[in-house]
């Protein structure tokens, strides 16, 4: 018996650590593009999800708010890019780390203004009656999870792969300065992956709200395990997010079954600092080699 | 002299007057609350400025060290009895302790990992200081009794003095440590932390103390804040604080010790701003006037990006049309927070005091102290026996890049006193080599020694210490230092006074001699004129000169001069060539890459040519020249009837 509640904690806890990988996810394509992240992403997985709440309200059918909902969160992504990165990039400052957790601070609070401070249910036409594999108990609503994850990493992945416009991607995120003496725009194209890690991040939000509630908080737990996994896994690793997300949701899990749910999200800060200690570039980073 | 004496010092000690005379004034209980927050947050953000202003890294735990502090004090005092003193010592040694802790693994990384990594260790802290509720009280909180110090119960204005005492002795340690080799090292390594490990300074160790440092501060900040409110929560020290810090240091203005006493003001003020609707709705007025004054003016002049300009306007616009319209002015806190911080880091980005020094300065013209004496070169570069002995010695050394061998198995012996030539074609593997010789690349490898004794591999800073110094092809210059003080930074064998007596302001003869040594080591180079220019300003020329300057501070046996002559012109390509041979005349041995043939003929007394990452050839420089490899590897086979011919 013990031994199958462990098996379903490890299972339940590494669907919940795939929301955190695609969070991570937002976070490597703008690294890829500008090397800069935004701070403030939690507050834009939060408020799309939020957003898209109220579409729900309105009565929109589910098939609409969320490709709406996507659309609104790559709409934040751009200002958030417009508004705290362009000219600190331009300026080749870090400013843009103060500026986005600024723009975070502040969506946070009009969030928590418009919206209220309270938890709301966020309805959804997915089932959450849980159905067994292998012995263990799957909701749809995790298999949701699951879905749309490998579905938009996987077709943002192909979009790099398989276009121009992601070949374009792919030369800035090489040579910034090369890339725009072959004409390719570097700022259009940090516009571009900003306005997608904003999408993927609504998408986070949309996907994870039925499990967690809508709340102005419920993203920062998110987004701080979504760091450390980015971090862990590197900043530059593709899918390297996936596995060390999973894990570290596998282990959160656990640990909040063995120590106590106050205690849940100590594994993973402990994990990141750990990893930095012994693999600064991230255990599927490349290391880099410095030049003189 | 005295102009500056009066100016600088006369201002430092009339603000801690006027601010020490204050409780003579004010008494209320509201007064005093709001006088010792400031000198609190006086003392958190000199330490944050650390890491913030001088390390130049986002640092998002100052906070979770608050808290540390606060805890330490606290739970020392309810359940272990301490006494104040106690408190006030024992709880900064802790946050210094864990900044070093966490600071071990953190400084590694740079920018938005390094941040990420304290933000990570502050949710850590708080989730502990919750959870460890038998020792911590949890989320109930924890109440304390301010103990008495040295048997006196100290009241408000007592306890007040006491945090203005404390903030004024760590003003006057920061201001002996910043104006020390320290605070130098700390603006190396902001700069370049290649050299600053090439020039033996230890980038890692420097940033390591200094993060210990700033903690430390947050440490003791953190018990003085138990003192005085006597009751913790976790809660306290969160995310939110963390930004309110940031804003208060940014404002204020980094890398300025006024800067962070004059964020403590807002810091300190910032409840009560939004506490009454007028002041409010004042303060953000003044700040769209002033917003819009500066875009104006810089729009017109040109001296600003039009986003630069218009955003803060924009930004303090919302903040006046939201206080007119919303209400309850405290429910939008966070967002009133972020619009200020947000005009403050795109417009002003440099901060209040960055602003107002740099006016002041040009107002009051405020000339620096005068130079010492150049010390005797003798002292400065000692004058080596050469007894062309072989000195450095490298055997099989190796270096792969994933399939490419760029050194592939090089075996060359370096004699003292003399220069080595090395040359060959672009992508021949000369910069790698010196890469590995000087230690910053770890060799695939092989080994090298110096007289015999192995050289650390792979750690430039080690290897600067074993007595190789270096150039670099690509400047590597502190752009943002004097040329003196780029020569000071490298010295070797000046700085004896340990730390704890340079905070005390025990090291200031050692400064003089520092100076005498470096002016010494530019006039050597014919900069001595140029002590004062910052090293970004001088001419293309001159920072190659100050670059061997700068190698020469470390007293070397060897040093290895990647493309001296690169990209000067011909006059200065003629000095740079006198330099060398007057260094190789102290006794110094020089590995010399070139590109100018005629530099290597004229310097050279061995040449070693390199193609595709093996020795092609060694010998007298003219031996090496007419080596018919040498002539292949440079103009390929075909030409070498011709090459031959010609040469």
């Amino acid at each position: 018996m013990p031994l199958s509640i462990y098996a379903q904690m490890t299972v339940s806890g590494a669907l919940i650590g795939l929301i955190y990988a695609l969070i991570a996810y937002g976070f490597q394509l703008t690294y890829a593009t500008s090397k800069s992240i935004n701070f403030g992403q939690g507050e834009l997985v939060m408020v799309s999800a939020f957003f898209s709440l109220t579409l729900v309200d309105l009565g929109l059918p589910y098939a609409l708010v969320v490709p709406l909902g996507l659309l609104f969160g790559a709409l934040l992504g751009l200002a958030v890019e417009r508004a705290g990165v362009r000219l600190a990039l331009e300026q080749k400052s870090e400013g843009w780390i103060l500026l986005t957790i600024i723009i975070g601070l502040f969506l946070f609070s009009a969030a928590e203004n418009i919206w209220g401070r309270d938890d709301r249910p966020f309805p959804t036409p997915i089932p959450s009656d849980a159905f067994q594999v292998l012995g263990v108990d799957v909701t749809p609503l995790e298999v949701s999870v699951a879905v749309g994850v490998f579905a938009v990493m996987g077709l943002i992945e192909l979009l790099k792969r398989g276009t121009l416009l992601g070949k374009a991607f792919e030369a800035v995120a090489n040579d910034r300065d090369a890339g725009e003496l072959m004409g390719i725009s570097a700022t259009r194209t940090v516009m571009l992956s900003y306005g997608l890690s904003g999408a993927v991040a609504a998408l986070a939000g949309i996907l994870v709200s039925p499990i967690t509630t809508v709340g102005p908080t419920m993203a920062s737990a998110l987004v701080l395990k979504a760091f450390s996994v980015a971090v862990v896994a590197g900043l530059d690793s593709g899918f390297g997010v996936v596995l060390v997300g999973m894990f570290l949701g596998a282990l959160e899990s656990l640990a909040s079954f063995q120590l106590g749910s106050g205690w849940r999200e100590v594994p993973g800060l402990l994990l990141l600092i750990l990893a930095l200690a012994v693999r600064p570039t991230g255990l599927f980073g490349k290391a880099v080699i410095r030049k003189v | 002299m005295l102009k500056r004496l009066l100016l600088v010092r006369g201002a430092e000690t009339a603000l801690f007057a006027v601010l020490a005379a204050l409780p003579l004034a004010a008494h209320s209980p509201y007064a005093m609350g709001l006088l010792t927050l400031l000198a609190i947050y006086g003392i958190l953000l000199i330490g944050l400025d650390v890491t913030v202003g001088y390390l130049g890294q986002v640092n998002l735990a100052q906070v979770a060290f608050l808290g540390i502090g606060a805890y330490a004090a606290g739970v020392g005092v309810t359940r272990y009895g301490l006494g104040l003193v106690a408190a006030l010592v024992i709880a900064p040694l802790l946050a210094m302790a864990l900044g070093a802790l966490l600071a071990l693994p953190a400084l590694r990384l740079e920018g938005p990992q390094f941040a990420l990594a304290t933000l990570s260790f502050t949710a850590l802290t708080t989730t502990v200081l919750n959870e460890l509720e038998w020792l911590t009280g949890g989320a109930q909180g924890l109440s304390l009794d301010r103990p008495p110090l040295l048997g006196h119960r100290l009241g408000p204005a007592g306890f007040y003095w006491l945090c203005l005492a404390l903030l004024l002795l760590v003003w006057m340690a920061m201001r002996n440590l910043l104006s020390s080799q320290w605070g130098r090292a700390f603006e190396a390594l902001r700069d370049s932390p290649i050299a600053t490990d090439a020039m033996g300074v230890g980038t890692y160790r420097h940033k390591v103390a200094a993060f210990a440092f700033g903690s430390g501060l947050g440490g003791l900040a953190g018990a003085l804040y138990a003192f005085n409110f006597q009751y913790l929560q976790p809660q306290t020290y969160v995310y939110e604080l963390t930004v309110i810090l940031l804003l208060g240091v940014v404002l204020g203005g980094r890398k300025s010790l006024w800067g962070a006493v004059v964020g403590a003001v807002l810091v300190a003020l910032l409840p009560n701003l939004l506490s009454s609707r007028t002041l409010f709705l004042g303060f953000s007025m003044a700040g769209f006037l002033v917003a819009a004054a500066t875009a104006a003016r810089g729009l017109a002049r040109r001296t600003a990006r039009p986003f630069q300009a218009l955003a803060p306007v924009v930004a303090t616009g919302v903040l006046v049309v939201g206080g007119l319209l919303v209400h309850a002015t405290e429910d939008w806190r966070k967002a009133i927070f972020a619009l200020m911080l947000f005009s403050v880091v795109v417009g002003l980005p440099e901060g209040l005091m960055g602003f107002a020094s740099r006016f002041l300065s040009r107002a009051l013209r405020i000339a620096p102290p005068p130079l010492p004496a150049p010390s005797p070169l003798d002292q400065v570069l000692p004058p080596r026996a050469a007894g062309r002995e072989v000195l450095l010695e490298l055997r099989e050394l190796k270096r792969h890049f994933g399939g490419v061998r760029a050194v592939d198995g090089v075996d060359l012996s370096v004699r003292a006193g003399e220069i080595h030539g090395l040359i060959g074609p672009n992508g021949s593997g000369k910069s790698t080599l010196v890469n590995v010789v000087s230690g910053l690349y770890t060799p695939t490898g092989g080994a090298v020694s110096l007289r015999g004794a192995p050289l650390p591999a792979g750690s430039l800073f080690r290897t600067a210490r074993a007595g190789v110094a270096r150039t670099f092809q690509n400047l590597q210059l502190f752009v943002g230092m004097t040329a003196l003080e780029n020569v000071m930074v490298a010295l070797r064998d000046v700085y004896r006074v340990p730390l704890p007596l340079v905070l005390l302001g025990l090291g200031r003869a050692e400064e003089r001699r520092a100076q005498a040594d470096a002016l010494a080591l530019l006039e050597f180079v014919g900069l001595g004129a140029e002590a004062r220019t910052p090293a970004k300003d001088l001419t293309y020329g001159a920072q190659r000169f100050l670059e061997i300057a700068r190698a020469l501070a470390r007293k070397p046996e060897v040093l290895i001069l990647d493309e001296p002559a690169a990209g000067l012109a011909h006059p200065d390509v003629v000095k740079q060539v006198e330099i060398i041979r007057r260094v190789s005349q102290r006794g110094v041995t020089i590995v010399l890459i070139e590109h100018h043939m005629d530099v290597v003929s004229q310097l050279c007394d061995v040449v070693t040519a390199l193609d595709g990452g093996r020795i092609i050839a060694e010998g007298r420089p003219d031996e090496v020249k007419r080596h018919p490899k040498v002539i292949e590897a440079y103009l390929g086979a075909a030409a070498e009837s011709q090459a031959g011919a010609a040469g």
